[in-house]
């Protein structure tokens, strides 16, 4: 018990003082390189900001907005608070080099512990309570939703069938995620109900500027409603999965469009007006013979009419991806491709880039859901590389060569 | 004054390979233990610089999706389950006997099983890589993805990841019989339950929560097998089972395991902050009290994990997370008043405490954050929960573990380590962990969601995420002086002696290391500080005015 314990030794607590300044020196200056970062990223923003939520777009969006910011303030305040009186005890306690004393020996204080475990309790009360008032309003589902959507999972795409009020018949079916004719259209001001259904595992249905998102479940429809605010119309969405859902998760991206009422109903009409003008796929195992040109009875997606009767290519997909990776076509003729979509429910179709999959788009083909095949007549090409992509599935790529 | 004789000196030490790998010594053990952690502590590390390698800059660089889903897969799978949950078994295996004056463990032989089960399955998850692609659906691996179907887990990784966690799973559930056995049978004469040291507490709650859950998640994952091997249909809605249910019964296991992973990190800077601040933990009692508390209610908030998933009862589950805010609070508050009039000596253990302290704080107000269910429904499967979820097992466990080693290692090797090297470790940890795991609260607020290979360069968090890459690979520039430090004092380290650190507990009353069977003789136990008791017998033990007399009059036993 003689021996000099190595705690008191004064050069080692001098620099763990010194150690524990630089570290604070160096969190301040992350924390001000975190800043500017912040400030470049995100470009009218400032600082503060960075720790919001971006503006909400829906009226629930906006609740839970509100409730974040209380919870936020409760919770730098108790930071600042607590991290302070770590700090300041740490400075204010130190060892100073060559006192050997012993501290008072404080085994506890019944007052001090009551008021630390009541206070919480009393915050923490609050915030239920504040939590569960902003639950009741933006979890809820009414009875009689003006317009009801559903959001299609699978991997990895999303698609989007507009339903009518009793929720089973589908007016409109969207199999596009993204684009200016692809995306969830939907009407500001309007209570919309959102039904979630997937085709295989588990997605989440995810709007940052919903500040919301619901996980798509199979074996079980999720519905949530929203109301997206009138000063919003003509805006676009950014969405995305949110539960890890295989290779293609992160590509699972869509958008949401949103359209003054007037606007919404004239855009829904259009597009049941123009789905009811074209037919529906030619259902699988009854493909086109091939060499004949029995699909001039089916008017491309595209617009081409149906005219030279030049060779057909053959295109299969299973699994979203196609088991051709490479084509071959004549050049300057019109040609078919005859697309054979074998993956249940899920959308894909042929497009032709020039050069690179990412490429300027000079023929789509209309996506549709397997297990289904359909032709397609491509315009004449002149020679040169090609890639053919799914439009649904920017990963599912292959080269045509065509000479 | 009595003294316990316990078994006399036991031959010296056969320091050979056949030695180590058939020893039953609990301290062998116990180190066995954390080099094992270390080093899926390293390769789970190299996985996560991949990881911010490929986030560094938009686009993909390094790796594919798919690899990049085992990347991030194994690296959750190596740090929980056989680096943060095997250390903290290792430190609990090497203290625990000591600190409550037992010879060893009570079951020596079952405790170097559970100890050699963890390297195999160790080996059969590395393995995985080389079988045709380790396990990618997450480790959390939520069935369906987690099925035998195209574009789920296809190939043997996934199986080769369940008979692992089964493996390692029995492991923890040995140990944690072992521990509770060892505890309530062998605690030396004068060692009462309220005289444990709070590490020995903590490691008591979490061997209960261990023996209570890990069956339950066992279950799942044999349901899982079957349902991958044996055409069962327990979890695929694809086949009439339900993938809800699978969350559950994880859940019900992995949240109590983050106690599992955090509870005895609490226990080591327990012991830490009273012996560098030469005060006594300030309220004991209660501390136990709040360990308990924690542990119980760890068991009903299981389903905070699934807020989002529309199949749960949401008041409840975040009324209960809200609850845990409160013993986790009254911690913090003893912690903090433990350092408050003490005198505080910096060295590297009450650095590591501290910087555990600081940043647990956050990990815990974020916590508290992501309980209100609609704040939850926005930062849910974000960034956000992947900046708390390392504040929580890196601020909190990993700060703790490293602490612990700085502490305890001068008993394990009877060398001290080097201050300085610590220090330089702790700064470059502290000062890289909160670069990389700050601005993911940011991230995940501006919408960047989990588990994502590549993001657009639009979407506005390129420079963060190249901070947060920079921050990494900072934390694991700090591994080298760590390495180094324990290179040079194990080879030359001063020698520690007994008691280097004028420690509080029983572990510093033998030599350092300790001899096999730890005691030749004991101090008498009359209070949670019987090595201070010794050594200042006649301090005078004072109550802070105006409270009611709560002090430990170092009674004549109880």
């Amino acid at each position: 018990m003689a021996r000099s314990p190595r705690t008191g030794r004064s050069p080692s607590a001098r620099f763990g003082i010194r150690a524990l300044v630089v570290g604070l020196i160096l969190v301040v200056a992350v924390g001000a390189a975190i800043a500017v970062g912040v400030d470049v990223a995100l470009t009218g923003q400032s600082f503060v900001s960075s720790f919001f939520p971006p503006v909400a777009v829906t009226d629930q969006g906006e609740r839970i907005r509100d409730l974040y910011g209380i919870v936020f303030f409760i919770a730098v305040a108790i930071f600042f608070l607590v991290e302070g009186l770590i700090i300041w005890t740490v400075v204010r306690y130190k060892r100073r080099p060559g006192d050997d004393e012993l501290p008072v020996q404080t085994h506890g204080n019944m007052i001090a512990e009551t008021v630390w475990t009541v206070v919480p309790t009393i915050i923490v009360a609050f915030l239920f309570i504040i939590s569960w008032q902003t639950l009741n309003v933006v979890d809820t589902v009414s009875a009689t939703p003006e317009t009801r959507i559903r959001a299609v999972a699978g991997q990895f795409q999303w698609s989007f069938d507009y339903l009518a009020n009793d929720g089973k018949t589908v007016l409109y079916q969207q199999f596009l995620p993204t684009g200016e004719d692809g995306g969830m259209t939907v009407p500001t001001g309007r209570t919309i109900k959102l039904d979630l259904t997937s085709l295989d595992v588990i997605h989440a249905f995810y709007v940052p500027q919903f500040l919301f998102k619901r996980d798509v479940v199979p074996g079980r429809t999720n519905s949530f409603e929203f109301n997206v605010k009138d000063s919003d119309a003509g805006q676009t969405f950014r969405g995305q999965c949110a539960e890890l859902c295989g290779a293609g998760h992160r590509i699972m991206l869509f958008e949401v469009h949103a359209l003054t009422p007037a606007d919404y109903d004239a855009w829904l009409q259009a597009r049941i007006a123009e789905k009811a003008a074209a037919p529906t796929p030619a259902p699988s195992g009854a493909p086109a013979p091939s060499g004949e040109p029995a699909a001039s009875g089916q008017p491309a997606a595209s617009g081409q009419p149906a005219t030279g009767a030049g060779p057909t290519l053959i295109v299969s997909a299973i699994n979203v991806a196609f088991e051709q990776t490479a084509l071959t076509g004549p050049a300057n003729t019109p040609f078919k491709i005859e697309f054979d979509n074998k993956d249940a429910s899920v959308p894909h179709n042929v497009a032709i880039h020039e050069g690179s999959p990412t490429g300027p788009e000079l023929f789509k083909g209309e996506v549709f859901p397997g297990v289904a095949k359909k032709t397609y007549d491509v315009p004449a090409l002149p020679a040169g590389a090609y890639a053919f992509v799914c439009t649904v599935h920017p990963n599912m790529t292959g080269t045509l060569t065509v000479n | 004054m009595a003294t316990t004789a316990l078994h006399p000196a036991a031959p010296a030490y056969r320091s050979s390979l056949y030695d180590w790998v058939t020893t039953t010594d609990h301290k062998k053990i116990g180190i066995l233990y954390v080099i094992n952690s270390f080093v899926f502590f390293f390769i789970g590390g190299l996985l996560a610089m991949g990881v911010r390698l490929e986030l560094a800059q938009p686009g993909l660089q390094f790796v594919a999706d798919q690899t990049y889903n085992e990347i991030f897969t194994m690296h959750a799978t190596f740090m929980i389950f056989l680096f943060v949950i095997p250390m903290l078994a290792g430190f609990g295996n090497y203290i625990v006997p000591l600190q409550i004056g037992a010879p060893d463990m009570a079951f020596p032989r079952i405790n170097a099983l559970s100890f050699w089960m963890l390297p195999l399955a160790g080996i059969l998850l590395l393995l995985s890589f080389v079988t045709g692609g380790s396990a990618a659906a997450g480790w959390t691996s939520y069935s369906p993805l987690a099925q035998d179907r195209p574009l789920g887990a296809v190939g043997p990784g996934q199986d080769l990841w369940v008979v692992a966690l089964v493996l390692i799973g029995t492991s923890s559930i040995l140990g944690a019989v072992n521990f509770l056995v060892t505890m309530f049978k062998m605690r030396a004469p004068g060692m009462t339950l309220f005289r444990m040291p709070i590490m020995t507490w903590t490691v008591l709650v979490t061997s209960v929560l261990v023996l209570l859950a890990t069956p339950v998640i066992t279950s799942a994952l044999i349901m899982l097998f079957i349902d991958r091997n044996y055409g069962g249909s327990f979890f695929d809605p694809a086949n009439g089972g339900d993938a809800i249910l699978y969350q559950n019964i994880f859940w019900f296991y992995s949240h109590p395991a983050v106690y599992v992973m955090v509870l005895p990190a609490m226990g080591m800077i327990s012991e830490i902050l009273p012996v560098f601040s030469r005060k006594p933990l300030f309220g004991y009692r209660a501390f136990v009290f709040a360990t308990a508390a924690i542990g119980a209610l760890g068991f009903s908030v299981w389903a905070h994990h699934m807020f989002t998933t529309g199949a749960v009862y949401l008041p409840f589950f975040s009324f209960v997370t809200f609850l845990i805010a409160i013993p986790t609070g009254v911690k913090m508050f003893n912690w903090i008043f433990t350092l408050w009039g003490g005198k505080l000596t910096l060295s590297t253990p009450l650095l590591f405490a501290l910087g555990f302290l600081s940043m647990f704080l956050i990990g815990g107000i974020n916590g508290a954050v992501s309980a209100s269910v609609p704040v939850d429904f926005a930062i849910h499967d974000t960034y956000w929960v992947v900046a708390h979820l390392h504040y929580v097992l890196f601020g909190g466990s990993v700060f703790g573990i490293m602490g612990g080693l700085y502490y305890w290692f001068p008993k394990m090797t009877g060398r001290m380590m080097s201050e300085s090297l610590g220090k330089v470790q702790f700064v470059l940890m502290f000062v890289g962990f909160n670069l990389t795991f700050f601005p993911m609260h940011q991230l995940g607020l501006a919408g960047m969601p989990r588990r994502i290979a590549d993001y657009s360069s639009a979407s506005g968090w390129n420079d963060l995420n190249l901070l947060a890459t920079i921050g990494g690979f900072t934390i694991a520039a700090s591994m080298l002086p760590l390495l180094w430090n324990v290179f040079v004092s194990l080879r030359s380290g001063e020698p520690a002696g007994d008691d280097p650190w004028e420690g509080n507990t029983l572990e510093w009353a033998t030599s350092s290391p300790p001899p096999p069977y730890n005691f030749d003789h004991l101090p008498p136990i009359r209070s949670e500080r019987p090595v201070f008791d010794q050594r200042h017998g006649d301090v005078p033990h004072t109550k802070t005015p105006p409270g009611p007399d709560r002090t430990q009059q170092i009674p004549a036993g109880r």
